[in-house]
């Protein structure tokens, strides 16, 4: 029981910061970025380089690899999506295109095999008689300060609240004198940030391979479904939805149907309420 | 001369050509490429049939594609039925994903079906990797029966195929039927408004697809004479969009000069083996900005301009 508990909440952990990001583009920008995973994937390979190839620890690499990753998005932001950002449909495609450009790169450079990413922590704690590894918990605490932070930074910060004023209303927003290309790319850097940093807390303890980034972006559309397409609450309770789920279905029925749940649940939930539990509301 | 009996002649005369190709060369290898690239052809027609004309992007028709190709190996090797059969069953599976996966997401605006078939295709390649046991997990079925033991009468029957489904999309397209799809794209809500049912003829034009590619993949299993997960994945829908975004979308016979176009350079890149995704990829990023009409539909309507006279 504490094992469902502690486990679902790491996987909750970080699926909330994949969909987190990923909703927050669409919410501000009505990007919806299909290259999200590949900072994922970039997060983790990144890590790996750093660390195994160059020596650089992992304290000093970390934060390397998420500035550099949220320096990527910004670039693809502006050459490659920006221009088709009229059409959704390019703009899905093109995104699709870059994270299959992305995927090959790694693989023509690393090849298929699996990665290892270092932990931060190779310690095991034991709480309530259940083995957890450090990273895990780690990964939980980082979750909920990056989370935390960038809604205290949305919440309190000048910048924060021209995100907010253009998701609630792109053009009196610009009529305001609010930057919007500019907040775009801002945006993106943060979603593309997270996305990093989640790749590098779970790198460690997942597959590190060049088509790693497809996995997270199911996920994230599923959260962002369950919780309202823009919604950041909805898509962190969403996320505590699915990882609670996922792990009841490994330790009730087997680890072969979890990733069932993902698509299940994006179906079942746009017949229920296509809307997801906040959609209405809007995007903060 | 009119315009339709250019068309018609330029048909007739790209489909002798591609008939006789094996006859004057006499490779194996060529014939392989060919029958390759027809089957490409009916991947591409069948999603430009749906999404070409609708404007509702397919991200996962590699879903259709792998559970036709499954439906026919599973009924050929364990259940021993005919090679014959694969074809029905291959449609026919295809079909009832088609509906699991549309009913739900084409009744919404928004990108919702895009990309539930994206989770979908990269679910199933999932399963079949998990469930293991039953799918042969990396491996696939291998020991698929071929449908026709000659290569060359193989090939014929696969363009014989690609015809009957470009004649049938095609002719669909340009009726009234593919008239409302194409208002459709243009514009939902007036549709709505003048009365068509807009979400029973997405689900129809998706299901038809679907049948189309689900045949496609029984045809690339028996081909193949295996199936694999490989058959799932994103790159498999990717290449497909971008042969139809190569031949220009929504014309239907782009598709297919797309189709042809891109597995005739893929197989001169042989030497780059391992660039072959990424050229892709890269091409397609440069289509989009540079080319977003396509390059065979144009140049198609340019000949035929000229060779009609100057006429517009």
């Amino acid at each position: 029981m504490l094992e469902i508990l502690i486990f679902g909440a790491v996987t909750s952990a970080i699926y909330a910061m994949l969909a987190v990001g990923f909703t927050l583009i669409f919410g501000v920008a009505r990007i919806l970025n299909l290259a999200h995973g590949s900072f994922y994937a970039l997060g983790a390979y990144g890590a790996y380089v750093l660390t195994t190839l160059f020596n650089v620890p992992l304290i000093v690499a970390a934060p390397l690899v998420v500035i550099g990753v949220a320096l990527f998005g910004m670039v693809v932001e502006r050459v490659l999506i920006r221009p088709m950002r009229k059409s959704q449909l390019a703009v899905l495609m093109i995104s699709l295109a870059i994270s299959l450009v992305v995927e090959q790169a790694l693989f023509l450079t690393f090849g298929s095999e699996y990665r290892n990413v270092p932990s931060f922590i190779e310690q095991k704690y034991v709480i309530g008689g259940v083995d957890v590894a450090g990273q895990r918990l780690l990964t939980l605490l980082v979750s909920v300060v990056s989370i935390g932070g960038l809604y205290l930074f949305i919440q309190k910060t000048r910048l924060g609240s021209a995100i907010l004023a253009i998701s609630q209303d792109p053009e009196a927003a610009q009529y305001m004198g609010i930057p919007s290309d500019r907040i775009f790319g801002v945006v993106m850097a943060m979603s593309a940030g997270l996305a990093a940093l989640a790749g590098i807390m779970a790198g460690p303890f997942l597959s590190v391979q060049p088509s790693m980034h497809l996995l997270p972006i199911v996920k994230a559309f599923a959260i962002v479904v369950v919780g309202g397409l823009g919604s950041i609450p909805g898509s962190i309770v969403a996320a505590l939805m699915l990882g609670y789920a996922e792990t009841l279905v490994a330790y009730g029925i087997s680890t072969s149907w979890t990733e069932i749940v993902s698509v299940a649940a994006t179906l079942l939930m746009l017949v229920l309420r296509p809307a997801g539990f906040f959609g209405k509301r809007a995007a903060f | 001369m009119q315009l339709k009996n250019i068309d018609r002649g330029g048909a007739f005369l790209a489909l002798s050509l591609m008939a006789v190709l094996p006859l004057i060369f006499d490779s194996t290898y060529l014939m392989g490429v060919l029958t390759v690239a027809a089957i490409y052809g009916i991947w591409s027609v069948s999603w430009d049939f749906m999404s070409g004309l609708t404007g509702r992007e397919n991200f996962g028709h590699s879903l259709f594609i792998g559970v036709g190709a499954y439906a026919a190996g599973f009924l050929n090797t364990t259940w021993g039925a005919n090679a014959w059969w694969s074809l029905p069953a291959g449609m026919l599976a295809a079909v009832v994903f088609a509906l699991i996966m549309g009913i739900p997401t084409l009744r919404l605006k928004g990108p919702y079906f895009a990309l539930a078939m994206l989770s979908g295709a990269v679910i199933m390649q999932r399963l079949m990797l998990i469930f293991w046991e039953y799918t042969g997990g990396e491996e696939g079925i291998n020991g698929i029966e071929p449908l026709i033991r000659s290569p060359l009468y193989f090939y014929w029957f696969v363009l014989g195929m690609l015809v009957l489904t470009t004649a049938l999309l095609g002719g669909l397209a340009r009726s009234r039927w593919g008239l409302i799809l194409k208002a459709i794209r243009g514009d939902e809500a007036t549709c709505q408004a003048a009365g068509l049912n807009v979400t029973y003829y997405k689900i129809a034009s998706l299901v038809i697809s679907a049948a189309f590619a689900g045949m496609g993949g029984a045809l690339y299993a028996h081909y193949q004479l295996q199936v694999s997960p490989q058959l799932f994945a994103v790159v498999t829908s990717i290449t497909i969009i971008t042969m139809v975004y190569v031949g220009g979308m929504s014309t239907i016979y782009g598709a297919i000069g797309g189709a042809l176009l891109l597995t005739l350079m893929t197989e001169m890149l042989r030497d780059f083996g391992e660039w072959r995704l990424m050229i892709y990829s890269v091409a397609l990023i440069l289509i989009l900005f540079f080319l977003p009409q396509g390059l065979v539909a144009p140049t198609w309507k340019k000949i035929r301009d000229r060779l009609a006279g100057g006429r517009p």
